[in-house]
């Protein structure tokens, strides 16, 4: 599946390319990261904020697509650099930090199966678990730990997405498990939904 | 489970977003397509080549360039800018020209003489005002062939910068080193977007599209 991916975007650097000359040529990079790219932004911020955010990494991305690196035939670390930093910039605006964060717990469950009911609500109480240890992460341990588990990038790919050395990225993985590790430890939640999946 | 299954799995929750709901988005990139100066400048148009001009005009014309990318144009206006800076130099040059004292000129190891320096101040005055102009000229022409996607100019300016980077060598005065390191300066920030990987993309498709036969000239 991932090389699947990896394969499709291996012309990203070749079409970034033709865009220079031929500025219609970038949709088709939309059209091919987009979704993925705003899934990323609505597990961070929630879907409304993802529909705006996802307009703005592509929009940012065809503005410097001059700029681009074409040595780099897959364009995805460099849009999520981009979605990563939007991100950040809009958690860095205190007074729409708390609607985020609503709307990321307003977020529709999934409609479970009835006799899971017991299960989807500790997964909420999870969920509330995992997002305040996420929230109390420094960012840049956040943003290497979500592009990881989240998006699968490997060391490289998020070292090239957020312009810093792989040994940075895998110290600030350790940190960011250690200390998610730790926050999740002790709660019951975390026990009753150990429990829970484990007999499933 | 560990910590980073729980979050792969809670991930799953969100889904890929629906065609309509990434619609507004792909609109709004459409519309800063359309106003892109390059949409609509295509390589579509016009069916010329080198090899076969225009009877109308009687000149050969040239194919279609790709716009430079930033960092091309970057290093032009950074040459544009030495251009500029050689400018203000000539004419301080100028202006101290009659504070040249004997000592500051030899002709064949051996130091001019105050009558011999009266004699040749207007031929320094000559040199100095030809050699700055002829720096001016490098510096324009230059900026002009990188922006066009001259592979050759790309070359010929790291050959120049190397060529400043001698004369550096053997200045004295203040006045002297620090207009020498401002220029050099200009020249290394200059050659640095010249070779950077986007730069290099830029030359290679130019080169690329004015060595493409007639047929294929024209846009998809």
């Amino acid at each position: 599946m991932r090389r699947r991916e990896k394969s499709a975007a291996a012309d990203d650097a070749a079409i970034i390319e033709s865009s220079w000359r031929e500025p219609e040529r970038f949709a088709v990079l939309f059209d091919r990261h987009a979704p993925h790219i705003h899934r990323h932004l609505a597990r961070r911020a929630g879907r409304q904020v993802a529909d705006d955010l996802v307009a703005e990494t592509f929009l940012a991305a065809f503005a410097k697509r001059d700029r681009y690196d074409l040595g780099h035939a897959d364009a995805r670390p460099w849009l999520y650099g981009i979605a990563t930093n939007l991100v950040n910039q809009h958690r860095r605006d205190a007074a729409r930090q708390y609607r985020i964060r609503q709307a990321a717990v307003a977020e529709p469950d999934v409609p479970g199966h009835a006799d899971r009911v017991a299960a989807d609500v500790t997964a909420q109480a999870m969920r509330t678990v995992l997002n305040a240890a996420l929230a109390a992460l420094p960012a840049g341990d956040r943003d290497v730990l979500l592009l990881i588990a989240w998006e699968q990038l490997t060391y490289q790919e998020v070292s090239r997405a957020l312009a810093i050395p792989v040994g940075t990225v895998r110290s600030r993985l350790n940190r960011a498990r250690t200390k998610t590790r730790q926050a999740l430890a002790g709660t019951d939640a975390a026990a009753t939904y150990e429990e829970i999946t484990t007999n499933e | 489970m560990n910590e980073m299954e729980l979050l792969r799995e809670l991930a799953q929750e969100t889904p890929l977003p629906t065609p309509a709901e990434l619609g507004p988005a792909r609109a709004r990139l459409a519309a800063a397509i359309a106003t892109d100066p390059a949409a609509g400048r295509p390589a579509a148009a016009p069916e010329v080549t080198t090899d076969q001009p225009d009877p109308s005009a009687g000149q050969p014309v040239e194919p279609p360039q790709p716009p430079a990318p930033a960092p091309v144009r970057d290093a032009a206006k950074l040459m544009y800018g030495g251009a500029g800076g050689t400018v203000v130099q000539l004419i301080i040059v100028l202006f101290y020209i009659g504070d040249i004292k004997a000592y500051h000129l030899t002709a064949g190891g051996h130091t001019l003489s105050t009558a011999q320096l009266i004699h040749l101040r207007p031929v320094v005055a000559t040199l100095a005002i030809a050699f700055g102009l002829v720096l001016i000229a490098l510096w324009l022409w230059m900026a002009r062939a990188v922006g066009q996607g001259k592979n050759w100019a790309r070359v010929l300016s790291t050959v120049l910068f190397g060529l400043a980077t001698l004369q550096l060598i053997g200045l004295h005065s203040a006045g002297q080193v620090f207009w020498a390191m401002l220029t050099w300066l200009t020249g290394l920030a200059a050659v640095w977007q010249l070779w950077r990987p986007a730069s290099g993309a830029f030359f290679k498709s130019a080169r690329a599209l004015r060595s493409r036969p007639p047929s294929q000239i024209s846009g998809p």
